[in-house]
């Protein structure tokens, strides 16, 4: 009884209310709703009286563009993770902010990364952090990044298909030690060392997988991180603006960069960059 | 042809948010394809004391979302007793948009007041509630043309950037209403749909929300 | 008329002839089978401290929860039914995470209380369960001690008929009547934090029946986040309380 609902479908692993989304789940879901002791949810996200939701939702899409282009990474070494990411977000060819703060901070030691639609990713990330927090107050202890990262996957499982779009690192330490989940809005989630997500990942790789050894120190580590994002900035027209850098220890994490795209530009390439040259040969 | 539920009605809106001060202003026009349907249409939204709203794209949509707003600014006061600061309403905003995500409000909008150290706050908007604080921010069919111009303008250091630089424009509260009514009488020169005039609305400690027109091109 | 009180005592729903409802009284007169706990505002904070009953060694005395964190900024001391506190302490959380998430700011302490007051009210509602109504009132008065954004700390008590009251320093639980009378003579407005938690404990342990220990009371402050206190510091408090009586 009193089973008093945080305002957000999802939370407690049940689908959306909305009656489409829930048709498609009502088959496995039964269970789902009975388990979670609930009646079926009013729709808090109403949908269009449509026959073909997916060409609705595209023409949507077009319409409203909403803001997306990335290139986030991190990856664990010896000292922790290191969180990098740029800031910039577009909305088509239009630049609309370079200024996007793309790391989440979900509590002080659990941080999100957004690539994809910038809305899909603050608000469920948001909706983590309140879950996160419901099971700290619950177990008096802090939730694993584990545990964390499949909270949001499930979330992310119960709206598919519904052209959610989100590719995210969930990056932290727990009592198990440093870890890095990848969980994107198919519903996907794994644990790995390194990764990179967004339009901007692929130049992202090719520095990191250069550069990445076990046993750097942090410095290396940041600077790794950071030159990474330079150059996924310097060839991704969608991803630019500032670079920030994190780094997770057993204390939490801590934002220990936030360069400009220029000073990073003059600082890697005082003499201008060799690509750039305007000499024709 | 699909079923559309959308249309366009052009108008552009600005904020600045400065040291004591906040600047909201938008066109009147409303137009839908060639035809300019009135010139004299608000799309400026004065929640409370301390949060003006501005939405610029489906007029429609547009007017839902003010009584939404309006709705929920009332409730609030009711059972908090105070009224919503501007950042609560900006993340209420964000909420009250993202919870339309899959139907969205056709709306870009801003959200413009004072925070509670009386410094003029910003917030921007896509339709479905990516939102983030700024210094100052366009929405609405003339953002090409004005937003590269208040970069220019009134361009200051990400927050983003470590050591922390002061974010906030350093322009006074009349350079920057001088600005605001440069951008809109050279946007309403090549936009088409920004036209007829133009509502801004200052916002201060002193002297509370004044508002001031500004008439524009009436072609 | 042939009717008596006896009559009017088993629903809720049912006003008596002299205008009462007995159910919600009776839950009342529960709260005084409680333990007692005493809640003190001050200017710097709130202090929380409570009688924990442990009927037994054998009981591990962290598991008898008598102090709740709902929030950062949020905590509340129960007596009464326990279960029935921890269904109004989860209500209260949900209803503080929520806000958080709409409003990206505190819950208002007050606004938290009345959410309390409004579950306490839904007694026998019909209709669906999720709305978290019971066929009986709550058993339990909670001390509601938080942080404001606008007002500061603030100190609520709220009981099982949904009322709630702003308290300065407030006592609840079998000993309330002894200990609130304590504190009415002792409490001074412009109190400090540091004597406003002395006078917490000071009155605890005169009103209770076995000799206060560090494992048998918790004390918790909000000053402007939730605090229990651990074992430690609670021997400190207690220390100092024996030097000076």
């Amino acid at each position: 009884m009193a089973s008093t609902r945080l305002n957000v479908p999802g939370l407690d692993g049940r689908c959306a209310g909305a009656s489409r989304a829930a048709a498609t789940l009502a088959l496995g879901g039964a269970d789902l709703a009975s388990l979670a002791g609930g009646s079926p949810v009013a729709s808090e996200f109403p949908l269009p009286a449509v026959q073909d939701l997916d060409r609705f939702e595209n023409n949507v899409q077009e319409l409203v563009k909403p803001e997306h282009g990335t290139t986030t990474l991190g990856f664990i070494f010896r000292d922790g993770v290191i969180i990098a990411v740029d800031s910039r977000a577009s909305q088509g060819s239009y630049v609309s902010s370079q200024t996007v703060k793309k790391v989440i901070e979900i509590n002080p030691y659990l941080v999100g990364t957004m690539a994809g639609g910038a809305a899909d990713c603050a608000f469920w990330q948001r909706n983590l952090g309140m879950q996160c927090r419901m099971f700290e107050l619950k177990n008096k202890k802090r939730i694993t990044v584990c545990a964390a990262s499949k909270m949001l996957a499930n979330t992310m499982y119960s709206y598919k298909g519904m052209g959610l779009s989100m590719g995210s690192m969930i990056g932290g330490w727990d009592p198990s030690g440093p870890a890095i989940y990848y969980v994107d809005s198919d519903g996907q989630r794994t644990k790995g060392t390194i990764f990179s997500v967004g339009s901007g990942s692929l130049y992202a790789y090719g520095v990191l997988d250069q550069g990445y050894k076990w046993d750097m120190d942090v410095d290396t580590a940041v600077e790794l991180g950071q030159r990474a994002i330079y150059h996924a900035q310097f060839r991704d027209a969608v991803s630019g603006g500032t670079c920030s850098v994190y780094h997770i220890t057993k204390d939490g994490w801590t934002k220990i960069r936030g360069n400009n795209h220029y000073d990073m530009h003059y600082q890697y390439y005082p003499g201008g960059h060799p690509t750039a040259a305007n000499d024709v040969i | 042809m699909s079923w559309s539920p959308y249309d366009l009605n052009g108008g552009t809106c600005i904020a600045i948010g400065g040291e004591g001060y906040c600047i909201v202003a938008a066109s009147t026009r409303l137009s839908t394809g060639f035809s300019i349907l009135t010139a004299d249409k608000s799309m400026i939204l004065p929640v409370n004391s301390k949060c003006l709203i501005a939405s610029a794209g489906f007029d429609g949509d547009r007017s839902q979302l003010h009584k939404v707003l309006t709705f929920r600014s009332e409730n609030y006061e009711h059972f908090h007793k105070k009224p919503m600061s501007c950042p609560a309403m900006a993340q209420m905003l964000g909420n009250t948009l993202y919870y339309k995500r899959f139907f969205p409000y056709y709306t870009f909008n801003l959200c413009a007041g004072l925070d509670d150290q009386g410094l003029g706050c910003v917030y921007t908007y896509d339709a479905i509630g990516s939102h983030e604080r700024v210094g100052y921010s366009c929405q609405g069919s003339g953002k090409d043309l004005v937003q590269p111009v208040l970069d220019n303008q009134l361009k200051a250091p990400s927050i983003l950037e470590l050591p922390p630089k002061v974010a906030v424009t350093s322009l006074s509260k009349d350079e920057a209403i001088e600005t605001v009514k440069i951008a809109f009488s050279a946007a309403s020169e090549r936009d088409i749909y920004t036209g007829d005039a133009v509502e801004i609305f200052v916002m201060t400690p002193e002297h509370g929300v004044q508002k001031e027109i500004l008439p524009l091109r009436r072609d | 008329m042939f009717m008596t009180r006896n009559e009017y005592d088993r629903g809720v729903n049912c006003f008596s002839p002299e205008g009462r409802i007995f159910q919600v009284e009776y839950a009342i007169e529960a709260i005084k089978l409680g333990t007692t706990a005493i809640g003190i505002r001050t200017s710097e904070g709130v202090v929380l401290a409570v009688e924990k009953r442990l009927t037994s060694t054998l009981l591990v005395p962290s598991s008898v929860e008598k102090i709740m964190e709902i929030d950062d900024h949020l905590g509340c001391a129960t007596s009464g039914l326990t279960s029935d506190a921890r269904t109004l302490v989860a209500h209260a959380r949900v209803e503080c995470q929520n806000h958080r998430f709409t409003y990206n700011e505190a819950f208002p302490v007050e606004s938290c209380t009345q959410s309390i007051c409004d579950l306490s009210l839904k007694f026998g509602e019909d209709g669906d369960e999720d709305a978290g109504g019971m066929s009986r009132p709550f058993g339990v008065a909670l001390l509601m001690a938080g942080w404001d954004p606008v007002e500061g700390p603030g100190l609520y008590h709220t009981d099982p008929s949904g009322t709630y009251i702003n308290c300065e320093a407030k006592a609840i639980g079998s000993a309330a009547e002894v200990a609130q009378s304590t504190l009415k003579e002792q409490y001074k407005p412009g109190m400090t934090f540091k004597e406003a938690e002395k006078l917490a404990v000071q009155t605890l342990k005169q009103v209770m029946e076995e000799k206060i220990t560090s494992t048998n009371v918790d004390i918790a402050s909000v000053k402007p986040n939730f605090r229990l206190y651990a074992t430690e510091e609670v021997e400190e408090i207690i220390k100092t309380l024996d030097a000076s009586s």
